[in-house]
């Protein structure tokens, strides 16, 4: 039951079920009838919102092409069409919900760029237990798994839980530095992939992408790291003081005093 | 086509709106009263009692009276093991199936319940509508509110209620989010919106970002169990302690006791819990004074579990309490004044209240009915999915497919092959919920994934495609892409009603409808009878019959009245209602001298000068 990702076929019209009319397959209504289209297998987010295949994006933007389009597609407005407008409605909306939230923040967003360029997924990688540490952390890595070891050690030993949060809290401080880095590190090679020319080889693309599919990759594992942080901190039985908005299993507001 | 409606299907009461000229309005009944008690009770009779009268009936039949339904919509029988001790109804049903609920020698399920509440609604609605002579009053279409944080199950089951009720169901919204709609009615205006709900049962929060007339929810969080019924509990229990157990009649005065002390103390530093002294198998007038802070000491624990879905929705939305603009208070329990300090605290600005807390969310679920009725597009409403939905795989683990807070509609995929040589069928199970393990989460839905090609393990490539609609609701379609051979899924869902089993219930209800029906004009033309009978017995047993009648009515006369009195009473007990009706108006006829004779007299009498009392 693994997913595994489905090849997609190049489709490049679209037929009208209201007027049989061929349309583009980026096109959303029909350009005969005005009908509002089936959606074909689109496989696109960017295209689909007009937009150019960027990794810079202007948040408002954004936000104002996915308000004029969900005017456009939202079933509300075809209540009293026909069975097939109301279907493309309800897949046309979905798939617009989709795409906004894939390309709202950053790493969803270069996620799917890579997954239209044909690259492999990130996620199966990263779920998959085995993964391997990105060079870039290996030293990080190495301390932390020695302290987290030595803080379970202690914690089954009964030592004091303030003391042992306040070491976790210490290990945090290189990853989340690590972070931070890495945010930059990630708007870097965007901005790089945006400025490349149209002329530019397939090569120089590939390598581009290839450069921001390694540096997700490294983001999924600090993601990782501080995730299990976030695990002993609770399993040591006090919050840290801003992780407990996360956590759906934290215990009660009213403990969380550090 | 009929009318459009909204309707706040609410714990503890319920309100239609609809709209007119653009504007959203409720509506009342001749009283100016909105809002519908969400009770319902079984009549000795069989009739049904739904609103103020079920109400009246909690302290007289209370074990045929069913209030708070909404809490087991789309719940089943092990869910509320720890409810049903306080509560004067039978409730139960199979392990693992739909709860059901006990009145008299009639068994309910809680959607059947609902739908009376809403076909009450319905016809005060069209009521309203032939009042305004309206030619067509028929009301056949809805939006029903539910709480945001409802589940697919509870979701489910409101929309089945609808059906049940004779109602089409065009949305099912939730009430938060309606609320936002009514209040952005007048402020055309832009920014972040936090509704704070507190109803009767329930507690939603939900962030909302409002621009160009597009109302995005951005995050939704809540307790589906949390509400002023809980508060009623602790002050319940407050006096349980003091007067140890007792009958469901008594705690039903003590509920009704302490429901006013709770609405008291919201106007006044003191106040006392009072009961009825009158009421059967009670300590004898049971008093017992309460201030305001005492009060806010025991209920503050419950207003503090409303604080961990606020900051999970404003950290789901990625916003500050500061950030949020307007902050909007919603349901009964929010006129609390506790609810309100703590509000303003946590977002550090004075919660808005412009519009009746109890009926701001029906309003709100009109203008939506009007925006897809009419077919006018300045307002959008965009709604969330409150809770994550997976699907169990290997250990008893949850694959997510939809993240909670996803804009609806939304929809999901995941492929699936097979294990062994020539399988045919995948086992899938459905689950709702933010936890890792399939056992801490909402079972939704098993079934089988039917008529894949036989082929090698692991061959086939199976698309199942999750979808969830505009309503919150879960549908399920599923295709081998080798083969493009759709796939028959039959879904079971785990705690509510299969579409067999709703047509079944619309059919008797049908049924019942018709015996409700019956079972009321028989009890009409029983008082009918009654009456004309007391009327009657009053005038012959006057000390001065003999001198009023004498030389006016014959002596067959006053035999006719005898027996035709004597028919009458005959017949009262039986349930034919045309007889008693054809007896009763052959009374009615036989005494017609008689009351124009003392008419006359009356007539004569208050002429001369005496007052009329004295005859």
């Amino acid at each position: 039951m693994t997913p595994n990702s489905i090849p997609v076929s190049p489709v490049t019209t679209l037929e009208c079920r209201n007027c049989g009319a061929g349309a583009p397959v980026d096109e959303h209504f029909c350009p005969q009838c005005s009908r509002i289209l089936a959606l074909g297998r689109h496989g696109d987010y960017f295209t689909f919102f007009g937009l150019p295949r960027r990794l810079t994006i202007a948040q408002a933007e954004l936000e104002r092409r996915f308000r004029e389009l969900s005017r456009k597609f939202h079933p509300d407005y075809y209540y009293n069409a026909t069975p097939a407008e109301r279907l493309a409605s309800l897949e046309r909306s979905s798939y617009l919900n989709d795409a906004y939230r894939a390309l709202r923040t950053p790493a969803t967003r270069i996620e799917h760029l890579l997954a239209i360029e044909g690259l492999p997924s990130t996620k199966t990688e990263g779920d998959s237990g085995g993964a391997k540490v990105p060079p870039a952390l290996l030293e990080e890595v190495f301390a932390l798994n020695e302290e987290l070891d030595e803080i379970r050690e202690q914690r089954e030993a009964g030592a004091d839980p303030a003391a042992l949060s306040a070491r976790l809290q210490a290990a945090r401080v290189p990853i989340d530095r690590k972070q931070e880095e890495h945010e930059r590190q990630m708007e870097d090679l965007s901005a790089k992939w945006d400025s490349l020319p149209e002329t530019a080889s397939p090569g120089e693309r590939r390598a581009a992408l290839e450069a921001l599919r390694e540096t997700l990759l490294e983001r999924n594992y600090i993601n990782n790291l501080l995730a299990t942080i976030d695990r002993e901190v609770a399993s040591i039985g006090l919050q840290s003081p801003d992780s407990g908005l996360r956590s759906e299993d934290s215990p009660k507001t009213e403990d969380r005093r550090p | 086509m009929g009318k459009v409606v909204g309707i706040d299907l609410g714990t503890t009461n319920s309100l239609v709106a609809y709209v007119r000229d653009g504007e959203p309005r409720v509506i009342r009944d001749s009283s100016g009263d909105a809002l519908v008690p969400s009770i319902v009770s079984l009549g000795e009779e069989g009739t049904i009692f739904v609103g103020r009268e079920a109400q009246r009936r909690l302290l007289t039949a209370p074990s045929r009276t069913v209030y708070s339904v909404k809490r087991f919509m789309g719940r089943g029988a092990e869910d509320v093991t720890d409810e049903a001790a306080l509560l004067p109804f039978r409730v139960g049903g199979e392990a693992g199936g739909v709860l059901r609920i006990g009145l008299g020698n009639r068994e309910f399920t809680p959607p059947e319940i609902s739908a009376f509440v809403l076909r009450e609604l319905k016809q005060r609605a069209e009521e309203h509508f032939r009042e305004q002579g309206e030619f067509d009053f028929e009301v056949d279409r809805a939006v029903i509110t539910v709480p945001a944080y409802f589940n697919d199950a509870q979701r489910t089951a409101t929309r089945d209620a609808g059906r049940l009720a004779g109602l089409e169901v065009l949305r099912i919204i939730s009430e938060p989010t309606a609320a936002s709609l009514a209040y952005g009615l007048d402020k055309k205006n832009r920014g972040t919106i936090a509704v704070y709900d507190l109803g009767g049962g329930t507690f939603d929060i939900s962030i909302l970002k409002v621009e160009d007339g597009v109302f995005q929810a951005l995050a939704t969080s809540g307790d589906t169990h949390l509400g002023g019924d809980d508060i009623d509990r602790v002050l319940i229990e407050l006096v349980l302690t003091d007067v140890g157990g007792v009958s469901s009649e008594a705690l039903q005065a003590i509920r009704k006791a302490v429901i006013q002390t709770k609405w008291d103390l919201s106007d006044h530093e003191q106040a006392e819990i009072r009961v009825e002294p009158q009421q059967a198998g009670l300590p004898a007038g049971y008093r017992r004074p309460i201030t305001r802070a005492e009060f806010e000491t025991m209920i503050r624990p419950l207003v503090d579990r409303t604080l961990g879905p606020v900051r999970q929705a404003l950290s789901d939305a990625g916003l500050e309490p500061s950030e949020i603009d307007e902050v909007v208070l919603v349901g009964g329990a929010t006129r609390t004044p506790l609810v309100r300090r703590l509000v303003a605290e946590l977002f550090g600005k004075t919660p808005h209240s412009d519009f009746n807390p109890d009926e701001v969310v029906a309003l709100g679920a009109a203008v939506q009915a009007d925006i897809l009725v009419s077919g006018r597009r300045e307002m959008l409403l965009l709604d969330v999915t409150p809770l994550s939905l997976g699907i169990e795989t290997i250990g008893g683990v949850v694959s997510k497919i939809i993240m909670r807070n996803s804009t609806i509609p939304a929809s999901g995929r995941e492929m699936y092959t097979t294990s062994v040589d020539n399988q045919t069928s995948v086992d899938i199970h459905v689950v709702q919920g933010e936890r890792e393990l399939v056992a801490d989460c909402r079972s939704l839905a098993r079934f089988k994934l039917r008529g894949i090609p036989p082929m090698p393990a692991g061959l086939p490539r199976v698309e199942v495609r999750f979808q969830i609609d505009a309503n919150g609701i879960l549908s399920v379609g599923a295709r081998e892409l080798r083969t493009s051979v759709e796939q028959s899924i039959e879904v079971k869902p785990s705690y509510g009603l299969t579409d067999q089993e709703v047509e079944r219930m619309l059919i008797e209800s049908f049924e019942h409808a018709q015996a409700d029906f019956d079972a009321r004009l028989l009890i009409e033309a029983r008082n009918e009878a009654e009456s004309v009978i007391t009327a009657t017995e009053k005038s012959l047993r006057r000390p001065d019959f003999a001198e009023v009648t004498g030389g006016e009515l014959t002596g067959e006369e006053i035999a006719q009245i005898g027996r035709a009195l004597a028919d009458l009473k005959q017949v009262m007990s039986g349930t034919d209602r045309e007889v008693i009706h054809e007896k009763t108006h052959a009374l009615n006829h036989a005494t017609r001298h008689l009351a124009e004779v003392m008419m006359n007299r009356s007539v004569r009498e208050a002429l001369a000068g005496r007052n009329v009392k004295d005859i």
